[in-house]
Formats: C-alpha cells, sequence, structure tokens
C-alpha cells in the first residue's frame, strides 16, 4: 500500500474517465463509411460521367450529322445563277425554302456570294457564324461545322460552300456559299435530361453504398467492442476473462492473442499471489512459533526481575536488559501477528454503538495519561458503530506516538462533519507540540518499519504501530492523514464515517 | 510530424479520385467545338450551257475569283456551237456588268486599248493567244481571270496551260487550277 504525499491513505482510488461515446467525429465508423462512401462516389461518379459523356456525343452527332446531311442535300436540289443576284432574283425566298426544311429543327440559312448577304431571318449578317468557319468555307470547298454557344444558348453552325457543273465530270467553285445556323435548345434538354438521369443514378448509389459500408463497419466494431470490454472486465480484476474467437481475420489473431495473454497474465499472477501468501504465512508463523518460546521466557525473565535486587549490580543489569528486550520481542511478535492477520484479510471488525468520546477518555485512562501532558476536548454525545477494541488502539497509538516522538502537551479533538453525498464523518485529531515530521518523511510514516529518525534506531515501538492504526482505520472505512501544523507540531487526523457498519475487512 | 504525414496521406486519398474525376465531369451541357470539316460541298444547278452560255471569271470582294455565266444575244444566223473564245476574251475584256457589279464583283484587267484583234491558237492540253493589251503590267487577279476564262472557254475541266501574249511582246503562262 503505497502513500500520497501527504501522508493520506486509504482514500478510493479515482476511476479513470472513460471515453465512450458510441459515434466519435472520427471513430472506425465514421472512417469506414467515409470510405466506403468514396469508393461508391467514386465509382458512380466515373461511371455516372462516362456514361453521361457518351450519350451526349451520340445526341450531339446524331442531331449534327442529320443538320449537316439534310443541309447538302436540301442545297443541292436549288439552282442559282451566276452572279447571283441580293435583288429580285428570288434569292430570299430560296432560303426560307431551304430553312423551312431543316432537320432535326429549322434552321436560319444565310447566303454569302461577293458583296451580297442574305438569309431567310430578318438580319443578312449572321452573328453566331464565326470568322473560323467563314475562312474554312473560303479556304477550300468542305462542308464544315462548329458549335457555338452564345448567350448561353448552344447553336450548330453549318458552311455549306457551292459548286457546280461546268462538264458531265467538271465542278467549279461558284463562290457562294450557304450557312445554316440552327439552335440546339432540344439537344440541350436531352443531354440535361442525361445529366440528371446519372445524378438520380448515382445519387441511390452512393445512399445503397451506406448498407454495406454499416455492415462492414459493424462487423469490424463488434469485434473491437467486445475487446473493449474484455480489456476493462480485465483491468477491473477479473483475469479470468477471454473473448469468443470467430472467424481467421486479423481481428480473430488479435482476439487470439488478447486470450493467450490474459491467461499469461492470470498465470503471473497467480504465482504471485502465492508467493505473496506464501511470504505472510511465513511471517504469520514465524511470529507464532516465536509466541511460545517468548511466553515461556517472559515468565522466566519476570522471575529474575523480581530476584535482581538479591543479584551483584553487573548481573543485574544484564538481568534487566534481557528483561526489557524480551518485553519488547513480545511486543514486536504481537504486533506482526496482528499485522499478518490484516495481511491475511483475517482481521474481523466487532463493532458496537459506542460513545466515542467516553471510549477516548478510557483510553487515556487505561494507561494513566490523565495529566495535563494530554489535553482534550471531547464534547459528549457523539455515538457511532465502531470496534472498541481496534478504536482502543488507535488511539492509543497515536497518542503513544505523539508522546513519544513529539512533545507535550498532546491534544485531542473530537468532532463530526457533514460532507457531501449526506455522509457525515467522526473525526479525531491528535495534535504534538513537537518540532513536527520531516515533509520527506511524510509519504512513508505508514510504513512498516519505517523510522522517521534513522539515528533513533531503537525506539521503545515496535515500527508497526502506525501500519497497524492504518490498517485499522482501514478496517472502519476510514482514512488517516498525518501533516504538520504551521507553527510545529504533527497532526494526525483520523476520519471514520458515521453508520457504517462492517466496512471493509 | 507524424500526425502531419497522416493528414497528408488522408488528404491524398481524397484529393487523388476527385482529381481524376474532374476531366470526366468537365464541361456539362453542350461544349463549343472548333471547325469540323463534314464531307464535300454542295453541288447545285447553276444552269450552265457550253453551247450557249460563256464563263467568265470576275474577282470578288474577298480577292478569289468569282465565275459568272453570261448568256450573249446570239446573232441570228450564227453557227451553232460553242461560242469562240475569242468573242469570250472580249466580252471579259469588257468588264463586269450592273448585276455583277452589284454582287460586288471586279475585274483587275485594264480597259482594252485598240490594237491587234485578239488571236487565239488552240492546241491539246495548250492554248496560245495573242492578246490587246500589255501582258507585263498585269497583276496576278488580272492573269488568274483571263488564264481561267480562256481555260474553262475551250475546255469544260479547265486544265489547259494557257499561254498570253500581249502587244507588247510579253508572255506569261499558267493554268486556272479552280477545278476540284
Amino acid at each position: 500500500m503505497s502513500t500520497g504525499d501527504t501522508g493520506s491513505t486509504g482514500s478510493p482510488a479515482s476511476p479513470v474517465p472513460r471515453r465512450s461515446p458510441r459515434i466519435r467525429a472520427f471513430g472506425l465508423r465514421t472512417r469506414l463509411l467515409l470510405a466506403f462512401l468514396l469508393v461508391a462516389a467514386v465509382s458512380a461518379g466515373t461511371t455516372a460521367a462516362l456514361t453521361y459523356r457518351e450519350a451526349r456525343t451520340a445526341v450531339l452527332q446524331t442531331a449534327q450529322d442529320t443538320a449537316v446531311s439534310s443541309f447538302r442535300e436540301q442545297v443541292q436540289q436549288r439552282g442559282f445563277g451566276l452572279p447571283v443576284r441580293e435583288d429580285g432574283g428570288g434569292l430570299e425566298e430560296v432560303l426560307r425554302d431551304i430553312a423551312r426544311k431543316g432537320k432535326p429543327h429549322p434552321w436560319v440559312v444565310f447566303a454569302e456570294y461577293g458583296s451580297v448577304r442574305a438569309s431567310s431571318g430578318e438580319n443578312p449578317v449572321s452573328t453566331v457564324i464565326t470568322p473560323e468557319l467563314r475562312r474554312a468555307a473560303r479556304a477550300d470547298p468542305h462542308g464544315s461545322f462548329e458549335r457555338v454557344v452564345k448567350d448561353g444558348v448552344p447553336y450548330l453552325t453549318i458552311a455549306m460552300p457551292t459548286v457546280f457543273k461546268t462538264g458531265p465530270d467538271n465542278l467549279l467553285p461558284s463562290g457562294l456559299v450557304l450557312y445554316a445556323v440552327m439552335p440546339m435548345t432540344d439537344e440541350q434538354v436531352n443531354v440535361d435530361a442525361l445529366l440528371m438521369a446519372a445524378r438520380d443514378g448515382a445519387l441511390p448509389g452512393l445512399a445503397v453504398a451506406l448498407i454495406p459500408g454499416l455492415i462492414a463497419a459493424r462487423s469490424v466494431l463488434r469485434p473491437v467492442r467486445e475487446l473493449r470490454q474484455a480489456a476493462g472486465s480485465m483491468g477491473s480484476g477479473r483475469l479470468d476473462t477471454r473473448i469468443p474467437v470467430r472467424g481467421s481475420d486479423e481481428l480473430a489473431d488479435l482476439a487470439h492473442t488478447f486470450n493467450e495473454s490474459a491467461a499469461q497474465l492470470e498465470r503471473s499472477v497467480r504465482e504471485l499471489r502465492e508467493a505473496e501468501a506464501r511470504a505472510r504465512r511465513f511471517a504469520s508463523d514465524v511470529s507464532h512459533e516465536l509466541r511460545t518460546p517468548l511466553a515461556g521466557m517472559l515468565a522466566v525473565t519476570e522471575v529474575l526481575d523480581e530476584d535482581a535486587d538479591g543479584l551483584d549490580a553487573d548481573t543485574a543489569r544484564a538481568v534487566r536488559l534481557v528483561s526489557a528486550e524480551t518485553g519488547k520481542l513480545a511486543v514486536l511478535v504481537e504486533d506482526l501477528m496482528e499485522i499478518s492477520r490484516f495481511d491475511a484479510g483475517a482481521a474481523e471488525l466487532n463493532t458496537d454503538e459506542v460513545d466515542v468520546g467516553e471510549a477516548i477518555r478510557k483510553s487515556l485512562d487505561n494507561r494513566h495519561w490523565t495529566d495535563d501532558r494530554v489535553r482534550t476536548d471531547l464534547p459528549t454525545g457523539i455515538r457511532a458503530r465502531l470496534d472498541p477494541r481496534r478504536f482502543d488502539l488507535v488511539i492509543a497509538n497515536l497518542v503513544g506516538n505523539a508522546l513519544r516522538h513529539g512533545s507535550a502537551p498532546v491534544a485531542i479533538c473530537l468532532r463530526t462533519e457533514t460532507r457531501s453525498a449526506d455522509t457525515d464523518v467522526l473525526i479525531t485529531e491528535v495534535t504534538d507540540s513537537g518540532p513536527g515530521i520531516r515533509p520527506d518523511s511524510l509519504p512513508h510514516i505508514f510504513d512498516r518499519f519505517y523510522k522517521a529518525d534513522a539515528a533513533r534506531t531503537r525506539s521503545a515501538g515496535s515500527g508497526l504501530g502506525l501500519a497497524i492504526t492504518l490498517e485499522n482505520v482501514k478496517l472502519h472505512g476510514g482514512t488517516i492523514h498525518a501533516g504538520n501544523l504551521p507553527e510545529g507540531g504533527a497532526v494526525f487526523t483520523v476520519e471514520i464515517p458515521l453508520r457504517v457498519e462492517g466496512a471493509g475487512g | 510530424m507524424r500526425r502531419a504525414r497522416r493528414l497528408r496521406s488522408t488528404a491524398l486519398a481524397l484529393v487523388v479520385p476527385v482529381a481524376a474525376m474532374l476531366p470526366l465531369l468537365g464541361g456539362c451541357g453542350i461544349p463549343e467545338t472548333d471547325v469540323i470539316e463534314a464531307g464535300g460541298p454542295a453541288s447545285v444547278q447553276a444552269f450552265f450551257n457550253r453551247d450557249s452560255d460563256m464563263l467568265l471569271f470576275f474577282r470578288a470582294p474577298d480577292g478569289g475569283m468569282s465565275p459568272v455565266i453570261r448568256t450573249p444575244d446570239r446573232d441570228p444566223g450564227a453557227t451553232a456551237g460553242p461560242i469562240p473564245t475569242e468573242k469570250i476574251i472580249q466580252a471579259l475584256l469588257d468588264g463586269p456588268r450592273d448585276e455583277d457589279r452589284a454582287a460586288g464583283l471586279t475585274t483587275a484587267l485594264p480597259a482594252p486599248g485598240t490594237g491587234p484583234t485578239i488571236e487565239v491558237d488552240p492546241s491539246p492540253g495548250r492554248v496560245t493567244t495573242r492578246l490587246p493589251l500589255s501582258v507585263k503590267n498585269l497583276n496576278a487577279a488580272a492573269l488568274r481571270q483571263l488564264t481561267c476564262t480562256i481555260a474553262y472557254s475551250e475546255d469544260p475541266d479547265g486544265q489547259a496551260v494557257v499561254q498570253l501574249t500581249g502587244h507588247d511582246g510579253a508572255s506569261r503562262s499558267g493554268t486556272c487550277g479552280l477545278a476540284l
């Protein structure tokens, strides 16, 4: 039993706060779900994007091919006089006719020849046709198209240079270039619908991916949770805790390793306990074995003591020394046996309801500490359930220590206090007027055979007094506290909860 | 240090797939394109009849050659068949008419001077002409006008090599090269 810095002992160890909120910000479950979602998002997104692109290309390709080939077909059915006349030649009429027959949607058709500009619409010159398309149409006589987005509206612009026959097999560029401009609004609607479909397909995919994600997280988290519970129960002392090993994955390996470690730990702890028990039994046996010869020796030394006066001076001194040391040995053996009983857990609390002040006064009377070396402040009427014998030992030990190591006067003060959680405690303070306890001794003051003053190796006590006192207080469910007064002098404070029966032990 | 590295690797694991998906997502809606060639030109009816029409080449506003079909009034009693090349050259030298000018067509040729008459000497694949103007001072457009008009009047495919000789004695030869 280790003691605290201020010599306080017996306070229950505060439990380690457990961090176990069910859902953590970046817990295993969240991470697994995120990973699943990411994979699902990437695959669903890639599939949707690729499908969308292909479908869009197909939609646009179909519209473009239809438009270009039907435009060429329409133009080829027309005749144009050369030079093309802007006025009176019926050019706009022809253009309007072509425009009406536009596929897949009506076009606006523009004609450019020399400086002649005409169209089927209101403006003779299109604002959508780019210079690049014009240049391409002029540079070499090939049909060509270009998709243009103007003010958010996509247009298909087609340039169609015309040629005419100069002979059965001979073609000559006529210089007339016809342009068709077709707004692709329908295609845009279709493409937008594709995008919607891709999105509406991908999002439920993501939602569906949550289900295997949750299942996978569960399958990982359940063994982890079992492991945590098992570790917790092992920490609280149940060393026989084992985890069921399921399957053959890494978590099963972990559970297996955990079980093996637990078994080894259990074995080690058992061996340690056995060794400790052996050691205690040994101390107990030794004290028992010593008691019988000591009893004989005590009887002999008593007789010798009585007859010492009749011996010569040297022999008498030797006889008295042997007698005194034998008495000390007897006290030590008694204390050792008492401590062995505590260690073995054999110490029992025989409680009785007593008037505490009266009990303390009786203790002092029994030891003849009734002169003014001991001052008392003992209110009457404080009743508590205590083991009178053990409480007497505690008081006697503390007062005896104070008289022996501190200096008179020694004050005993008794009071009750109400602590939190509606528990009253009985507080007994023993104060001496000596120099106090050295700070470096304070943590060890309750250790067995600890001597606060290294030079005084042979004191009257056995060195077990405070250890036994501590055990007695603990048996009552209380605490004992050693400290120093600011003006010097040691203070021992014993706190025993009132109305506690059969605590400890 | 380790934490930073872990954060970085997590960020990497997030960024890489997203970056890989970006080009796929790029461009919703209908994107623009470059100019894409799509098939040949449209062959239209120009009502050209070699037996009654002549084909003259004038200069378009963009600098190209624009063919013009002109149907001359036939002298009553003239022989049927193609119009003589001399007459076509004379019509070219006379320049664009009102309807040609209305379409923005011009000529690069100087007004014809008085001088020797036009002589045409066709042989297979080659036409030699004498012209009543100074060939030396003609620019490229003018030469092309003459060459194409002469080549197409001699031959429906316009492939013949045309040699032009002016009254100044200068001589040029070339092909039209407008046919497809």
